[in-house]
């Protein structure tokens, strides 16, 4: 049996991060996870949605690579476990993060970037005002536009063609929400753009990249979106919009109003169910949803090419910057 | 598209049903377990180690998931400890978690794992009731 007391333990590497919008309190025995995590880290903002801990044990002696992902919950907590060796406990109710992980994983940068940020980011995010909604962002000249739609819809895909299309790009599939001063922000991470097989045939710099089993068994691209496109990245922003997607099969496109309840419960959908114990941080995130819900929402109904579905939007976009601006 | 909530299915098992529950006690020390799993809860109310004074202060709430779905590999036994929390992983699919503050005993435990071994072994290591043997907590520096 091997016991990890974190308590016990000289954590000598503290830092404080900051991961979209959420600062967080790094305590760590490795010097390479801690430089690794101060480069995901994006620059201190005093007005961040709130804080968490992060205490990370790395075992040296451990050589396992990252692991099957396998989670459950209860109550206040969820434990992560990749192998048998990295082993994450989230506890809500006290915003923190205690870790045990091998060498290897330590210093696999993409794992922290890809997966745990994000994970600990989705975990923790109702205690610290952050919600994750499941939608893209994109911004434009200052003004953010949210992107719903279920899985399948053409989120990622669309994304791409906007970042293309002179959007600067903040997230593609899950986005987090914060309040500031009355106003909603949008935070992205660094999570890499994950495309169906079939994006190749409208971006065909995806040939360069190949296939791979992403965490929920689908086979995808998972690319980094400024390295394989160029696109200009952006870590937050204000939306102003909302459209959910909706293909159709016939060729064109058109915007219909949609009602704030609907977009409520689009939102309510793509949250986790939190348990009675999390009652207090259930409320907060229900009132951080009910503003986003009242961004003027819109359904985008389009049959064709991401690049047309993009070069739709855009004409959509400035339109309404139009309207608001004039 | 409704305005009725929908919610993702229960990926973390967080609403696994647990229509088996025992408690005893007065308000203050009341033991009570919860379980999916009627040996579980039979077997956890009837073992001495959560009864025992100096494994608990005050009440404790235990509430322990038979996971007929996750994985099963492995039995290494693994225990982390930080703050109010200890955590002890048992190979894949058992996880178990002692929150003292909050007099807590939650956990999901592997269809491999017999309760025999649940009661007599897991719970009393994580309790902090059993020696730790062959501790490996070489590769750091000690407070």
């Amino acid at each position: 049996m091997s016991f990890f007391s974190i308590d016990q333990t000289v954590l000598s590497h503290s830092m404080k991060l900051c991961f979209a919008g959420a600062g967080c309190d790094l305590q760590t025995n490795s010097v390479d996870l801690a430089r690794a995590l101060e480069l995901l880290s994006i620059a201190a903002d005093p007005l961040r949605a709130g804080r968490f801990e992060m205490r990370v044990v790395v075992d040296e002696s451990s050589v396992e690579a990252v692991g099957e992902p396998h989670f459950r919950g209860l109550h206040h907590v969820v434990t992560a476990s990749f192998g048998s060796t990295n082993l994450f406990v989230f506890d809500i109710l006290r915003r923190t993060l205690s870790a045990r992980v091998s060498g290897v994983v330590a210093r696999d940068d993409l794992f922290w970037k890809e997966k745990l940020i994000p994970i600990t980011l989705g975990v923790l995010g109702a205690a610290m005002g952050l919600v994750p909604v499941h939608c893209a962002c994109l911004e434009w000249e200052g003004d953010g536009l949210l992107v719903a739609g279920v899985s399948g819809a053409g989120k990622s895909t669309l994304s791409v063609a906007l970042s293309e299309n002179g959007f600067n790009y903040v997230s593609d599939d899950w986005t987090y929400i914060s309040q500031r001063q009355g106003s909603i922000v949008a935070h992205g991470t660094s999570a890499p753009v994950k495309l169906l097989p079939d994006a190749v045939q409208h971006f065909q710099s995806l040939e360069r990249h190949s296939l791979q089993v992403s965490m929920n068994g689908e086979l995808a691209y998972e690319v980094d979106i400024a390295e394989a496109f160029g696109a200009q990245v952006e870590r937050e922003c204000q939306p102003r919009w909302l459209v959910f997607l909706e293909r159709i099969q016939e060729a064109g496109a058109d915007f219909t109003p949609m009602s704030s309840a609907e977009a409520r419960s689009y939102l309510n959908s793509s949250v986790e169910r939190l348990p009675p114990q999390l009652s207090e941080a259930g409320a907060m995130r229900e009132r951080t949803i009910q503003s986003v819900s009242t961004l003027p929402c819109w359904r985008f109904r389009y049959g064709g090419t991401p690049q047309f579905a993009a070069n739709e939007l855009r004409e959509f976009v400035v339109t309404r910057r139009q309207e608001v601006y004039a | 598209m409704t305005s009725e909530p929908r919610w993702h299915p229960d990926l973390l098992r967080r609403f696994v049903a647990t229509p088996y529950v025992f408690s005893s006690g007065d308000d203050i020390n009341q033991l009570r377990v919860e379980s999916n799993d009627l040996e579980i809860a039979l077997g956890v109310r009837n073992s001495d180690i959560i009864h025992r004074k100096e494994s608990r202060t005050g009440g404790l709430l235990c509430r322990l998931i038979r996971d007929m779905v996750g994985p099963v590999g492995g039995s290494e036994i693994s225990m982390l400890s930080d703050g109010p929390l200890r955590i002890l992983q048992q190979g894949r699919g058992t996880v178990l978690i002692h929150d003292r503050e909050r007099a807590e005993l939650l956990g999901f435990v592997s269809r491999r794992v017999p309760v025999e071994e649940l009661v007599s072994s897991l719970i009393p290591r994580l309790l902090g009731a059993q020696p730790e043997e062959k501790i490996d907590s070489t590769a750091f520096t000690k407070k």
